[in-house]
């Protein structure tokens, strides 16, 4: 099976119109102007242009190919709620200071930031067996972990369908 | 539970009920700050403070960094060797792995039915690409492979097999092409480019290090013969176990097929026009000169 290109330029050189600009006509006969052509190839610079938006991703069914899941249609009855990033993601973050000091901060809580940071500890007591130190920013309203816990908050996250 | 309605929550609260903060009241958490260790400051008025006894040490008077007492240095007794010679005239390719691609095309940042262009990357915001410091292009790399599963007519500038073939499992068409800095720069920014009224210019075919690479069909290169593209297409499909859709049966056939010329920058948009986006419209020339220097 043999492929046949569309070599788009070749027939682009084709189409020359022989017409005059609006402008020439008052000029001496030699002068040449160039042909001025209007939205039939516009199009091609508009896809060129880069979107001043953020675009809202399409729908999938359950979770997409690279296991990026949307937030669940009905907001879950707790006291509070983790918004999503500008670009639809979880906003756990993790963090490596000083070369060895290795932090997880959640971001963008609204609401009861303390249950939060209860029902926080208590998964991760279950994950590790000890009690994960934690500071919350009431200000920021973000909680800071001691220590890696991005993949497992995350996920933690999607199933409370946030 | 008495979260406050303004930001502060809790600690605002309390802080409302305390008498004013000042200098008096304030001290940070025991274990915080510790003292330093000052010296000239012990038994005997501190004695030599640290320094030593006379000497060069106490006096204050050592070598440079480096200096092995007349023995010839570490780093001059080292031989050198090239090994960043020609640093910056190496190209230099930013790898883009299939699992982002992935990631891009599920949260709709680019577009996969119309062909994937290094604009159309940097349009997503998928790719950083900074020609002035050597970088040559986009390198598609197979991190990823086996969770992606999209139909895409993608052109990057450098593909590992591995990417070639997991792009064309899916029923997707791969192409790499070559891109000289001043037709990169105008690629990854076109905006900029149509503002300063330039017409567009001819991409310059690649050096002499890079035409055996855009001439090999196993790289899926532009300038390579398409009987020997399709070979090279149930050759991979055999090595990699996998059975090679038949693209011609499919809808999107047109799109998929959709190629650049080796002179084209962007698609659509020949060499020698100019983009007036002020009105909307694109001014081609009509002088043979012009026409002949920018068909050939």
């Amino acid at each position: 099976m043999r492929v046949n290109y569309v070599f788009q330029f070749c027939s682009l050189w084709r189409t020359r119109a022989t017409e005059s600009g609006p402008m020439a006509s008052s000029s001496t006969a030699e002068q040449k102007c160039a042909v001025v052509e209007s939205t039939e190839e516009y199009k091609y610079v508009e896809r060129l242009i880069p979107p001043t938006k953020i675009p809202t991703p399409p729908l999938h069914d359950g979770p997409a190919p690279s296991g990026w899941r949307p937030p669940s249609a009905v907001t879950p009855d707790l006291p509070y709620m983790v918004r999503r990033s500008r670009l639809h993601n979880v906003p756990v973050y993790t963090d490596l200071t000083h070369g060895n000091r290795k932090t997880t901060l959640l971001r963008k809580i609204e609401g009861d930031i303390w249950a939060l940071e209860n029902d926080v500890k208590e998964y991760l007591v279950q994950l590790t067996g000890k009690i994960p130190l934690t500071q919350v920013n009431e200000v920021t309203m973000s909680i800071r972990i001691k220590g890696h816990f991005d993949k497992e908050l995350k996920e933690w996250l999607l199933e409370k369908g946030f | 539970m008495s979260a406050s309605k303004t930001t502060g929550g809790k600690a605002i609260d309390i802080l409302r009920n305390l008498p004013r903060i000042s200098l008096a009241n304030l001290r940070p958490n025991p274990g915080a700050r510790k003292t330093e260790r000052r010296r000239g400051r012990g038994a005997h008025g501190g004695n030599k403070s640290g320094r030593g006894h006379k000497g060069e040490r106490q006096r204050g008077n050592r070598p440079r960094l480096g200096f092995e007492g007349g023995q010839t240095p570490f780093y001059l007794a080292i031989p050198k060797y090239g090994y960043n010679e020609g640093h910056s005239l190496r190209p230099q390719y930013q790898p883009l792995s299939l699992r982002r691609l992935q990631y891009l095309i599920d949260l709709g940042r680019v577009d996969t039915s119309q062909p994937i262009d290094l604009t159309q990357l940097v349009n997503g915001r998928g790719v950083t690409v900074q020609p002035l410091k050597r970088d040559y292009g986009v390198h598609l790399v197979e991190e990823g492979a086996d969770i992606f599963s999209a139909k895409i007519n993608i052109e990057v500038q450098r593909a590992t097999e591995g990417a070639v073939a997991a792009i064309e499992r899916n029923g997707g068409v791969i192409t790499t092409g070559f891109y000289d800095f001043r037709s990169l720069t105008i690629l990854c920014k076109p905006v900029p480019f149509f503002l300063s009224g330039q017409p567009i210019p001819k991409r310059m075919l690649p050096g002499e290090d890079m035409v055996r690479y855009y001439t090999g069909a196993e790289n899926r290169g532009y300038l390579s013969d398409p009987e020997e593209v399709e070979r090279a297409r149930q050759e991979l499909a055999q090595k990699y176990g996998y059975v090679l859709p038949d693209i011609s049966k499919d809808e999107l056939f047109h799109m998929l097929s959709m190629r650049k010329d080796c002179r084209q920058i962007f698609f659509g948009l020949a060499p020698g026009w100019v983009v007036n986006m002020a009105e909307r419209k694109i001014l081609k020339p009509t002088d043979e000169k012009l026409l002949r220097y920018y068909g050939s």
